[in-house]
């Protein structure tokens, strides 16, 4: 993607190269004009009084007045008054997240590290996620001069335009009536009616329970919500097997999710680490794994013609048997599982004995 | 008091509500008209052909969609008439998230909704809404086109904010994190200091579009009839390279010596 503009972010002495990229597309795709064969068209200005066509230099532009006069503004003047060419994204002040209205943002972009250095790119982003802070500040792009939020968002910095405040109502400005007294019994039947539908996202009729095997918190908000609603909504089902779904998966990460949600139990229950470190066994590792309360797999099938795990299933594929096929995963076939279930019925298990 | 742009009705669960779409936003862009500089006549548009300057009537005008460089396909008024969505006054809440699952980058515009009748089960809403911390998504047609939105509570008024699609909000994967350049703890306790030394509140009145307060002063100067002084023209909007940089330095120095 070619970068809209370059330049730097500024606070305090630091600088950071970035370059400024667009984070959305536009809803439709760009038409052009043409007549009923299909010739383009193109557009000529003519005179309203001389009824004849105008080039670019004989027009200028004018603003009516509230009286009707009309103040003819040039070329020059407009450039006098523009905003001065800067390529610097100066931050004034860095504010939490949650402070800025949604009805302030106006367009995103990316910003991405420019330059050979990326460790300040880097640095600003891992510190602004840790403190929950975005970074206000204004530049100027294409003779406009935007007020912006830097985001620092999954690793990635972000530049969101905003509004002026001038340019946002309120209810007051827009005349809406007082706020109003709500009766309680009405506000509980809506709250009641918004649990009703806040559950309605996994498939009705399927059979199966979902239980969601990864990171949830390593997926972009909206995903890592729908999973978790759809874990929820299938979590009473019984008649059908249980289907493990690895998003943002990673065994080791699962190992390390594990041992600190022990700690945070143990602590909770008042045990210090020494006491946890004398009684540790595999089994409290294994009742903290995403897949607790399931049994070890038996058989993994690892398909794509890899010869490793990938860290998949870590912890619990100690004693599994392990089948490789060269297809990719969209392309096994059930042909493909029966022979792999053939494969598995003769072999001896050993259970690490 | 703003007039509202469109009145419909929320459609939740077995529930409905009548309400008024107002925007929540004021459109300050200073509008000019393009007139003709020798007897400051407004110009009129004309649509021509590009190869024979042959000027095409509206109803002559077609959309063409490009498939490629070289061929494109003409768009009828009856195709378009085809995906016109049929008119309807509901808003479809179809279910309700966390208020924190959409991040900024799906919001595109926004608007509040004000009662149409039933204010009591409006502020109802609004308050159930802020007690669960959710909110709706919404889906409606309005002046013939489709949208997605999402409801919500401010300060016990309820606003609708249209969102982008999907296939409209990019995802960016250009950023390798060179595991070589993890910062160290020193380098970010240090960065962590810089940022909490400027902390402060969310304060949008501390900035104003001064090149539109500019654009105004000016405007009501020559209102006025006042002379207004020709200042040298700004290099254009090109990036600037050493060579103009150097150039407008030494510009700077003789206009200091000049006056």
């Amino acid at each position: 993607m070619r970068p809209l503009w370059s330049g730097t972010i500024t606070f305090g002495l630091v600088s950071i190269p970035v370059e400024l990229v667009t984070a959305v597309r536009p809803r439709q795709t760009a038409m052009k004009l043409v007549d009923k064969a299909g010739h383009a068209l193109g557009r000529e200005y003519h005179c309203s009084k001389e009824d004849k066509k105008l080039s670019q230099d004989e027009l200028v532009r004018g603003y009516e007045t509230d009286s009707g006069k009309m103040v003819v503004i040039t070329d020059e003047e407009f450039e006098s008054v523009a905003p001065e060419m800067s390529g610097d994204i100066e931050l004034r002040n860095f504010v939490p997240l949650e402070q800025i209205p949604p009805i302030y943002f106006n367009r995103p972009y990316f910003l991405a590290p420019s330059g050979k250095s990326t460790k300040a790119y880097h640095l600003l982003t891992a510190t602004m996620e840790k403190a929950g802070r975005v970074g206000i500040g204004s530049f100027v792009m294409r003779g406009h001069e935007y007020l912006v939020a830097i985001i620092a968002d999954n690793g990635v910095l972000r530049a969101d335009t905003l509004r002026y405040a001038d340019e946002i109502r309120t209810p007051e400005t827009i005349g809406l009536s007082k706020r109003g007294k709500a009766t309680a019994s009405k506000v509980t039947q809506f709250v009641k009616i918004i649990e009703d539908l806040a559950t309605e996202l996994a498939e009705d009729g399927n059979p199966w329970r979902l239980r969601m095997v990864g990171a949830l918190d390593v997926l972009p908000a909206p995903t890592a919500e729908i999973l978790k609603a759809a874990q929820e909504k299938t979590a009473t089902r019984t008649e059908g097997v249980e289907v493990n779904l690895a998003v943002g998966y990673g065994g080791r990460r699962e190992i390390t999710d594990a041992v600190r949600s022990l700690l945070y139990e143990q602590s909770a229950a008042g045990r210090t680490l020494e006491e946890l470190a004398e009684i540790l066994d595999v089994e409290h590792i294994a009742e903290h794994l995403y897949t607790r309360g399931q049994p070890d797999p038996d058989l993994v099938i690892r398909t794509s013609g890899e010869q490793r795990l990938s860290g998949f299933l870590l912890w619990q594929s100690a004693h599994s048997e392990f089948y490789f096929h060269d297809a990719n995963w969209p392309d096994f076939r059930r042909t493909d599982f029966l022979r792999a279930l053939r494969s598995y019925a003769g072999r001896q298990r050993r259970y690490g004995a | 008091m703003a007039r509202a742009m469109w009145k419909g009705q929320l459609q939740i669960g077995k529930q409905k509500l009548g309400i008024k779409l107002y925007s929540a936003v004021e459109d300050r862009t200073i509008r000019f008209h393009l007139l003709h500089a020798k007897d400051l006549a407004p110009v009129e548009q004309h649509i021509i052909r590009k190869d024979t300057g042959e000027e095409v009537s509206k109803d002559d005008m077609r959309k063409a969609l490009a498939l490629s460089a070289q061929t494109a396909v003409i768009v009828q008024p009856d195709d378009l008439e085809k995906l016109v969505p049929p008119e309807s006054r509901d808003i479809q809440i179809t279910r309700f998230v966390a208020a924190s699952v959409l991040g900024d980058q799906w919001f595109e515009r926004p608007y509040y909704l004000g009662p149409d009748g039933d204010n009591s089960s409006y502020f109802a809403l609004a308050e159930a809404l802020e007690r669960q911390d959710v909110i709706g998504i919404a889906r409606w047609v309005m002046r013939k086109k489709r949208y997605v939105g999402a409801l919500s509570a401010v300060d016990g008024f309820l606003t609708m904010t249209t969102l982008r699609r999907a296939d409209q909000v990019l995802s960016f994967s250009g950023i390798e994190p060179a595991k070589s350049v993890t910062p160290q703890a020193s380098e970010l306790k240090l960065a962590q200091q810089l940022v909490s030394s400027i902390e402060a509140d969310f304060d949008p009145s501390l900035w104003q579009n001064e090149y539109r307060q500019r654009l105004c002063k000016l405007i009501e100067a020559k209102a006025r009839g006042e002379k207004i002084k020709a200042v040298q023209p700004k290099k254009k909007h090109a990036p600037a390279s050493l060579e103009q940089s150097l150039r407008a330095s030494i510009a700077a120095v003789k206009e200091k010596k000049v006056a």
